[in-house]
């Protein structure tokens, strides 16, 4: 299938946190309680609809777990976006998150749109880390921020969508030279840069879902 | 999906660094690589690696495409596998039309052995023959996961029905049958490549009959102690691939000995999961393609072997992973008990 644009996204953060589940409901819309640790790297893809473009999105799903830390690293380069995900019932692995964000902004491009994930919201009785606390330290990073739960689906779609409008935008702001590999950014085929980035107002009609659904 | 990819020049066309006089081995059982070489002019620029679907392929051309562009310099040795369980005789976990590629690559060109494990979902079209040689109409094949070789261990199964099993680091195992449609001699590059990846390759240091006239490698990037000390590039400079190619060759080995400790206590959590499901339906399901969970992790020393040789190339090095094979690929003489890496 043919597609304007593809954005390489990356997904970081502790173990156990839910980042192949988020890429498992994304892809397959379905849930696995119980899922093998990830070593390396698992993909994903899937089309979405912004502003009436197809966007590929290619997911990098990689290992949380402090061992394979080393290799994580060397997957960030070339990404345009990340999905910096925490489970909000293990307060440690918000803790954590300054230390994968050092890591983000170290080794790839100072562009890339980061999206903190707050995940398991479906586990209310357990939660260990308020949202408030999510929206703040996105806040002072410069993040997006949204409360996750990849076994409702709930906002897992809004999640990666709302990174790709964000990183649109960003290309009709001229922010990201979709030509440098190294944005993570690549023209789909048979796409011309005039044809698919032509000046745009900044009130896009950006398509395929509305703002955030308010189901977390 | 697919895009394509421009023509790359085959290995023996583009990396002749390295001045090898090569005696071919005699062994009556050569005779598949022998026979097909016969097939094709020896000066010809046919390569027998893209004859035989194990060089340049689906695979291959999909990691290079501009979509992943992933070890871009690396060649990758690949093959039609289908995942079978196992039963009385092997059986089928997906539909006839459903395959998985496998394949090897190095992160660094000039590693002496490959360090990357490629897997991809192959979904034919109805009808469509899966050969693996250049099929007339591209199938569906998507990347599925790159693994570091060294949390991998790659056995052959079963010698009879052209079985590998590849287990992780962290106890998935996958049984895969090599697709009928690759020739016999597609299994003993398999075979030889099990060997190598457990024993390392001799001819790199060992065999006089070979000249290797200069090293790619400056002595000077390794350490006396066997340490890599690499050079580093300005990251900024660097493209995605070069720099996940750097990364990647480093640091890797500070993780082994965390893995199988973190493992550990995965597994402890685990079995104490098991056994609580257990007393409460009496009953374990173990996983289609996995096995229940050991606390035999001798193998760990499979990974811990040869991990100076993959990634810490000081000595001459061979021209690549498929040269060696081709030089020196036989099928082994008794299989017993499963080599494995």
């Amino acid at each position: 299938m043919t597609y304007a644009y593809l954005f390489k996204y990356i997904i970081i953060g502790d173990t156990g946190v839910g980042k192949s589940c988020l890429l498992l409901q994304f892809t397959d819309k379905r849930f696995q309680p119980v899922h093998d640790l990830t070593i390396g790297v698992e993909f994903g893809a899937r089309m979405v609809n912004i502003d009436g473009k197809q966007i590929k999105l290619q997911i990098w799903d990689t290992a949380g777990q402090e061992s394979f830390r080393s290799i994580t690293r060397s997957y960030y380069r070339g990404a345009a976006g990340a999905l910096l995900v925490y489970d909000i019932t293990r307060r440690e692995t918000f803790n954590h998150l300054t230390s994968w964000l050092e890591d983000a902004r170290q080794h790839s491009s100072s562009n890339m749109v980061i999206m903190l994930i707050g995940n398991k919201s479906d586990l209310e009785s357990r939660r260990d880390v308020k949202r408030e606390e999510g929206e703040a330290f996105a806040r002072e990073h410069g993040l997006i921020f949204m409360e996750t739960s990849a076994k409702t689906a709930c906002n897992v779609e809004e999640a990666y969508i709302n990174t790709a409008k964000e990183i649109y935008r960003k290309i009709q702001q001229g922010l990201f030279d979709v030509h440098n590999e190294a944005n993570g950014i690549k023209i789909g085929p048979q796409q011309s840069i005039t044809s698919s980035v032509g000046p745009c107002s900044p009130q896009q009609n950006v398509s395929d879902i509305g703002p955030d659904s308010g189901c977390c | 999906m697919m895009t394509s990819v421009p023509p790359r020049k085959s290995w023996w066309t583009s990396k002749k660094t390295v001045k090898v006089i090569r005696s071919y081995p005699t062994f009556p059982s050569l005779n598949a690589w022998e026979k097909f070489r016969g097939l094709l002019p020896v000066d010809g620029e046919t390569n027998p690696g893209v004859g035989l679907g194990v060089e340049e392929g689906l695979l291959c051309q999909m990691v290079h495409s501009p979509e992943f562009n992933l070890f871009p310099n690396s060649v990758v040795f690949e093959s039609n596998f289908v995942q079978v369980r196992r039963s009385r005789n092997w059986k089928e976990i997906y539909k006839a039309s459903n395959t998985m590629a496998l394949g090897v690559t190095s992160s660094v060109p000039c590693l002496p052995l490959p360090n990357i494990l490629l897997m991809a979902r192959v979904k034919w079209h109805q009808g469509q023959s899966q050969t693996w040689n250049r099929p007339s109409r591209a199938p569906s094949i998507n990347l599925k996961s790159i693994l570091p070789l060294k949390f991998v261990e790659l056995q052959i199964w079963d010698d009879q029905e052209r079985v590998l099993r590849l287990r992780t680091v962290t106890e998935k195992i996958y049984y895969l049958k090599l697709h009928p449609d690759h020739p016999e001699t597609v299994f003993h590059f398999w075979i030889r490549l099990v060997q190598i990846l457990h024993k390392g390759l001799s001819i790199t240091t060992k065999d006089p009959t070979i000249l290797v006239t200069h090293c790619l490698v400056p002595k000077s990037l390794c350490s006396p102690g066997g340490k890599t000390e690499l050079v580093q590039k300005k990251s900024k400079g660097l493209q995605p691939s070069e720099s996940l190619t750097h990364l990647m060759a480093q640091g890797e080995s500070e993780t082994l000995s965390q893995i199988f400790s973190d493992l550990h206590q995965q597994k402890q959590y685990r079995s104490e999961k098991m056994h609580i499901n257990k007393t409460s339906s009496e009953k374990a399901t173990p996983c289609e393609d996995s096995i229940p969970c050991t606390c035999d992790l001798n193998w760990r020393d499979a990974f811990m072997f040869g991990e100076w040789e993959r990634e810490n190339p000081s000595g001459p090095q061979p021209l690549s992973l498929l040269g060696t094979l081709a030089a020196s690929s036989r099928p082994r003489l008794s299989l017993t008990g499963g080599n494995s890496i």
